[in-house]
């Protein structure tokens, strides 16, 4: 181990650990952009300056192993102007429409901002990047936020695999760009939205909360993805028990704060008109129980074959008693005519453990039969 | 799983097969991708150059329904160069004597001649395998040998030989005792967010909560007692699979699915509907009307998985718990209410006089500790220690941390055993009729049955429709270009869907996903050939041809004439 001073500090850390790292894992927040816990160091925003005892300049952090005895110093006046500068440089090139901008309250540029308490921009303003593009229902780049931090080339490439984006161009027309610029379905991208979970900015938002709502509005819900067997954590951002968006936590026990684009964007299922709403009884049975006066059969032709079922064609709704009642009494007769094991359950690789548990206690303990199988073969 | 997913990025060789990681189970793939930028060597076997492959040190691309013959290669060389651990079988394992031996006629040379792949690609696979080896630098462990994990999914179970090709995994990682350690273990993916949950609590035929089977009377008995009666039915139920044939004759008359889709996700679909058809009463509870509920007589409308409370396990064993984002719509209920309510009212149908609390719970909490006290392995699991990162099991009492890491010191039965395995080809190949072999699978914006992510916009928006993956040969072969339409026959039944050109699968082989219901895949696939022991169906492989569409129409009225 290594031991360092860092703010007054005595800290210790493993050989090959950065000066960032120790400085987090011990609660001394360094101001930084375009480090990111889970990525590579990139070094480009400079914002993350300390100060070395005996060393001439200030120096990165992010990219600065810790060395025995080292003394750092994280916060100082000269430190501070520094950061100054380069806010204030970013902010030339950044319209400062947060009085709009849906990322106000969560954007990190402006986090840094009030803190050194930079109101606006002593350079002249200009905009470097003006692509708008908005080609995909997931995610919107506005690119005149980009502050060209790369977090999002990195995610892409070490994490995700993907590749999709790159930066393009030289200087100041540099910019993040997929293969000729070209709309996102052309390039590899699979859609994870990982590119917008890192973003610090405005640059990548997800489509869905597009004027919907402000971060400070929102309620934050963590539960868990109902997709694939990894079992992502994920927390949905709500106004009025609707869902805005989602995203990822560092906190997620398997996934940090990665998800992939049925976690991230396939949620809007549930607010599907086509979800069933009430109890129903096929009319044919609805008619033998005396509920409906028109007789009914069950058509012929396969259900694949009906490109869209309309409900009301086949069913009738009813209220959760009769439609229990029916359940019950139709059970219960199948048992007593023809033995328990006459019945057949199929639980579901999509419920709850408290669910499948409750399911196959009914069809062992109240029905009597080990019949109970779900789809996990399948 | 054996072991944890975070595991997975710090391993020194990763073993893939049947296994679509970046599409079936993307966050996961993360981990692989993050391990072979650190140097790791990640070696893939499947029939499909499927995406992950751009990251893969290795392919091994086998002819569908081949690789066992690799498997049993890989050990045989292992075995062959001394690269197996002597220590670890000396000291945790049974029977390997006669395991070698069976070993002995499967060369490297008979399965590059099955299997279409290189001997040298065979062998590079076993020794990176066995020896833990890096693409790039020394292991990131210190204790003998590289960490090698394997990963595999439904390639690997959904096959009539399933169970053996499961066992053989188990042998291969026994023999080079790359098990019971971090970043190794054989490790299945599953598909869906419960699968895992729903077979610890007991939805299966041959066992109760916690893998206890229902053929143990002590065991059987001390769950009956705490559900208040003396014992339980002790024989063995009828899968999915074998209740459909027992529907369509007559033997199953009713039946209760909860949140499945079995027209779309069992094989045969014909025959599934035709059995579905014959019940006296199907009740379906669901969050849409499925083509399932389409034939029910009664449809419960649910709440889904982000509208209500509960837990669910995830493939390495986590139990985790779920909470409620938004409302359920209309009248929509929890599965859990629905049931309870069912078992309560068909309790008062029977005249049977027990307390009701049997069945309504105040809480899904409560239900869980129910299934604490009859589960050892979920022992210790309740809501309020889930909170956070929740718990793996095995957790057998309150005080238990959970289990990252199976088998550390000792294999569930003491001593791991040396199955012995020989290869199976896949029931139905390819003939003169039927020349080429279908393999299902899934797309990386959908998911199985498609009733969830088709009502999803973006996701719809992506990848509004199904196709058919034909290689670029077999596509001259038969007249088609990208983009045109195309009927895909079996034996058991024809769909109609779109033509994509790729290279991703060989020739002689064709790919289609089953999540879509105007070109349903089971309509191909056969039900007839089940692993023994396993009952699962072979999706995985089954005999086709291509026809225009309007051919296949002028055979099929020719036919009727
Ligand atoms: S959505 Fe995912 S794949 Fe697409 S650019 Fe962003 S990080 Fe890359
Ligand atoms: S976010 Fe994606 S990878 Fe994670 S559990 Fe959901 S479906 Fe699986
Ligand atoms: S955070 Fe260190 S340079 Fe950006």
């Amino acid at each position: 181990m290594i031991t360092l001073t860092i703010d007054g500090n005595s800290i210790q850390a493993a050989p090959g650990t950065t000066v960032m790292e120790a400085a987090l894992a011990h609660g001394i927040d360094i101001p930084r952009l375009c480090y990111h816990p889970e990525l590579s160091i990139s070094g480009n925003c400079r914002l993350c300056m300390v100060e070395v005892e005996g060393w001439l300049n200030p120096t990165i952090s992010c990219s600065l192993e810790c060395q025995e005895g080292m003394v750092v110093r994280t916060q100082s006046a000269q430190l501070t102007a520094i950061r100054r500068e380069i806010l204030g440089l970013l902010l030339s090139d950044h319209p400062l429409n947060c009085l709009v901008c849906d990322k106000a309250g969560s954007c990190i540029l402006q986090k840094y901002a009030y803190e050194v308490g930079l109101a606006g921009t002593p350079y002249p303003v200009e905009v470097a990047r003006p692509l708008h593009q908005d080609d995909n229902p997931f995610f919107i780049r506005d690119h005149q936020f980009c502050i060209m931090c790369s977090r999002c080339v990195r995610v892409c490439d070490e994490v995700v695999g993907a590749h999709a984006i790159d930066i393009a161009g030289r200087g100041f027309h540099n910019h993040i760009a997929t293969p000729f610029d070209g709309p996102m379905i052309d390039s590899s991208c699979v859609f994870c939205g990982s590119c917008v979970q890192v973003c610090p900015t405005a640059a990548l938002l997800p489509a869905s909360r597009k004027g919907l709502g402000r971060e400070w509005e929102l309620d934050r819900i963590k539960t868990i993805c109902g997709y694939c067997g990894v079992g992502c954590e994920i927390e949905f951002a709500v106004k009025d028990g609707e869902i805005l968006y989602a995203r990822g936590t560092p906190e997620g026990p398997v996934n940090g704060e990665f998800l992939c684009t049925k976690g991230r964007y396939g949620w809007d299922f549930a607010e599907s008109p086509d979800r069933l709403t009430q109890p129903l009884i096929r009319r044919d049975l609805a008619y033998a129980l005396g509920l409906t006066d028109t007789p009914w059969a069950l058509p012929e032709t396969s259900v694949l074959e009906v490109e869209k079922p309309n409900i009301e064609d086949s069913f009738i709704p009813v209220d959760w008693d009769t439609a229990l009642d029916v359940t019950a009494t139709k059970l219960a007769e199948t048992v007593q005519t023809y033995g328990p094991d006459a019945v057949m359950g199929l639980a579901s690789a999509r419920c709850t453990n408290e669910e499948n548990y409750l399911f196959q206690k009914l069809m062992r303990l109240g029905i009597g039969t080990n019949n109970v199988d779900h789809c996990a073969r399948l | 799983m054996t072991n944890s997913i975070r595991e997975i990025r710090d391993a020194d060789c990763i073993f893939i097969t049947g296994s679509n990681t970046a599409e079936s189970h993307p966050v996961l793939s993360y981990e692989v991708v993050r391990a072979a930028k650190r140097g790791a060597h990640v070696v893939i076997l499947d029939p499909r150059r499927v995406p992950l492959v751009d990251h893969a040190t290795l392919f091994l691309q086998a002819k569908p329904g081949t690789d066992i013959y690799i498997f049993l290669a890989m050990m045989h060389v292992i075995v062959r160069e001394g690269w197996d651990d002597q220590a670890f079988i000396a000291e945790r394992t049974e029977g390997y004597d006669a395991f070698v031996e069976v070993l002995r006629p499967y060369t490297p040379e008979r399965a590059a001649l099955m299997t279409g792949v290189p001997i040298e690609q065979i062998e590079a696979a076993a020794r990176i395998y066995a020896l833990g080896e890096r693409a790039d630098g020394a292991s990131l462990y210190g204790d003998g040998r590289g960490h090698s994990t394997i990963l595999y999914a439904m390639g690997i179970t959904q096959r009539r030989n399933g169970t053996d090709l499961v066992m053989t995994l188990a042998n291969l990682a026994m023999l080079c005792g790359q098990v019971g350690k971090p970043s190794t273990g054989v490790n299945p993916l599953r598909g869906q967010s419960n699968v895992q949950g729903a077979c610890d609590v007991g939805c299966l035929v041959n066992v109760l909560p916690g893998y206890q089977n229902v053929t143990d009377a002590a065991r059987r008995q001390a769950v009956a007692a705490r559900w208040g009666v003396e014992d339980l039915p002790g024989a063995v139920g009828l899968t999915v699979v074998e209740a459909m044939d027992a529907a369509a004759e007559g033997k199953v008359r009713a039946a209760y699915i909860m949140g499945e889709n079995p027209m779309l996700s069992d094989p045969n679909t014909t025959h599934v509907e035709a059995a579905l058809r014959t019940l006296d009463f199907l009740v379906v509870q669901d969050i849409f009307l499925s083509d399932t509920a389409q034939l029910a007589h009664v449809v419960l409308p649910a709440a889904s998985s982000l509208e209500k409370d509960g837990t669910i396990t995830n493939t390495e064993r986590r139990v985790q718990l779920i909470y409620p984002v938004i409302p359920p719509p209309g009248v929509a209920r929890p599965d859990w209410e629905i049931t309870g309510e069912i078992g309560a009212r068909l309790d008062e149908r029977l005249g049977r006089d027990r307390d009701p609390a049997t069945w309504r719970f105040p809480s899904t909490a409560a239900i869980m500790e129910e299934i604490a006290a009859v589960t050892p392995i979920y022992g210790g699991i309740l809501h309020p220690r889930l909170e956070g990162a929740g718990l793996q099991w095995p957790c057998p009492n309150a005080d238990h941390p959970g289990t990252p890491i199976l088998h550390t010191a000792a294999f569930s039965r003491g001593k791991g055993f040396f199955n012995l395995v020989e290869a199976q080809d896949p029931a139905e190949l390819p003939d003169a009729e039927y020349p080429l072999i279908l393999s299902t699978g899934r797309v990386l914006y959908h998911y199985h049955t498609g009733t969830m992510t088709r009502r999803s916009a973006p996701l719809n928006w992506r990848e509004p429709g199904g196709y058919v993956e034909i290689n670029p040969e077999d596509a001259a072969a038969a007249g088609l270009a990208n983009g045109d339409e195309v009927v895909i026959e079996s034996r058991r039944g024809a769909v109609q869907t779109w033509v994509k050109v790729s290279t991703d699968v060989p020739p002689g082989t064709v790919f289609i996903a089953f999540h879509w219901r105007e070109a349903p895949a089971n309509m191909l696939t056969q039900d007839h050939t089940l692993d023994p022991v396993a009952k699962i169906p072979e999706y995985k492989v089954c005999a086709v041809r291509l026809k225009k569409p309007h051919a296949a129409q002028e055979a099929a009225a020719s036919a009727a004439d």
